[in-house]
């Protein structure tokens, strides 16, 4: 389904630069200038420049930009701090945070027009799924060692082979459902409004879907953080 | 108060959770069944495998639902 305009890949098209007509193109030149590939770096810079701006100098009596940035920092601190407890959290707050930010920015800039949201291709939610995933296992080997396997044994012995598979399908079943659920709820928008947008947009039908999308796109952002969370204590608390 | 709202939200996002994985374990079971069949034993123990492992799909699927209900006990 091609986007009406944006603006990213119109800007190419004018530098002479081959833009993909299909989600990702054949050549590593296309495949670099894909849309999802260009919003993902003007979320990146986005994300780099603004707090950069807003944050200016640290103060004793904070600013309005210093304030909204501690009253966020601060939040989500305290929700990590409630699931890993204060060492975990230290640890994996800078990852967790850093998620938090791209997948707010990336959902929250689909609802303007001109913008995609890179977090509508299943390629970037399943790369951070996946980034998520192989974290929250290597967090497990390096807790407890190699005796982590007995998180997939099971309480018996004799059960252990059956609970080992079934394990195995509710870990990918983690790893699919994560990436399947943002995914389908951004570009479930995304499609929404493009077609609210052809049908109707002069009665500005897209309206109520717009603030729907926002509010879709902050929860959706939270909510995977907050299962990167609830996974990653999971993996490093005792078994069972 | 935030804090209680903290906790209520963790809940939200543990209930919504359970559908989505419960539906996956399954198609997942399914799938590595039917692939065993097909592609690894070439069509020799279809459909047995596949049979089988959809009904570990499933198992999966309660597990999950398991140890959710035991984790919200615990709390």
């Amino acid at each position: 389904m091609e986007h009406p305009i944006l603006f990213i890949s119109l800007i190419l098209e004018l530098l002479g630069l081959p833009v993909p007509h299909t989600p990702i193109g054949h050549t590593f030149l296309e495949k670099l200038c894909a849309p999802y590939m260009t919003y993902t770096w003007m979320v990146m810079a986005f994300l780099i420049i603004v707090p950069k701006l807003t944050l200016g100098k640290m103060e004793m009596i904070p600013g309005s930009g210093q304030n909204f940035w501690e009253v966020t920092i601060g939040g989500l601190m305290g929700a990590c701090t409630d699931t890993l407890g204060e060492k975990g959290a230290k640890m994996l707050f800078p990852m967790l945070a850093t998620f938090f930010f791209y997948i707010v920015v990336s959902n929250l800039i689909g609802v303007i027009p001109g913008f995609l949201s890179p977090t509508s291709s299943l390629n970037i939610t399943l790369a951070m799924t996946l980034i998520v995933w192989v974290t929250h296992h290597f967090l497990g080997f390096k807790y407890h060692g190699l005796k982590y396997y007995k998180h997939f044994m099971g309480p018996s012995k004799v059960l252990a082979p059956f609970m080992f598979i079934i394990e195995l399908i509710s870990n990918f079943a983690r790893l699919i459902s994560l990436s399947m659920r943002l995914f389908g709820n951004i570009f479930a928008k995304e499609v929404l409004l493009t077609v609210l947008f052809m049908l109707a947009g002069a009665y500005f039908a897209p309206l109520p879907i717009l603030a729907l999308g926002v509010l879709v796109s902050v929860i959706q952002g939270v909510v995977f953080v907050m299962l990167a969370m609830i996974y990653c204590a999971g993996a490093m608390e005792e078994a069972h | 108060m935030a804090d209680e709202r903290r906790e209520m939200f963790r809940q939200l996002v543990l209930y919504s959770h359970v559908g989505m994985s419960f539906v996956f374990s399954i198609l997942i079971g399914f799938g590595l069944g039917w692939v065993l069949d097909h592609k690894v034993f070439s069509g020799k123990t279809a459909p047995y495998l596949t049979f089988v492992f959809f009904a570990f799909g499933i198992v999966a699927g309660f597990k999950t639902l398991w140890t959710l209900t035991k984790q919200i006990s615990n709390d």
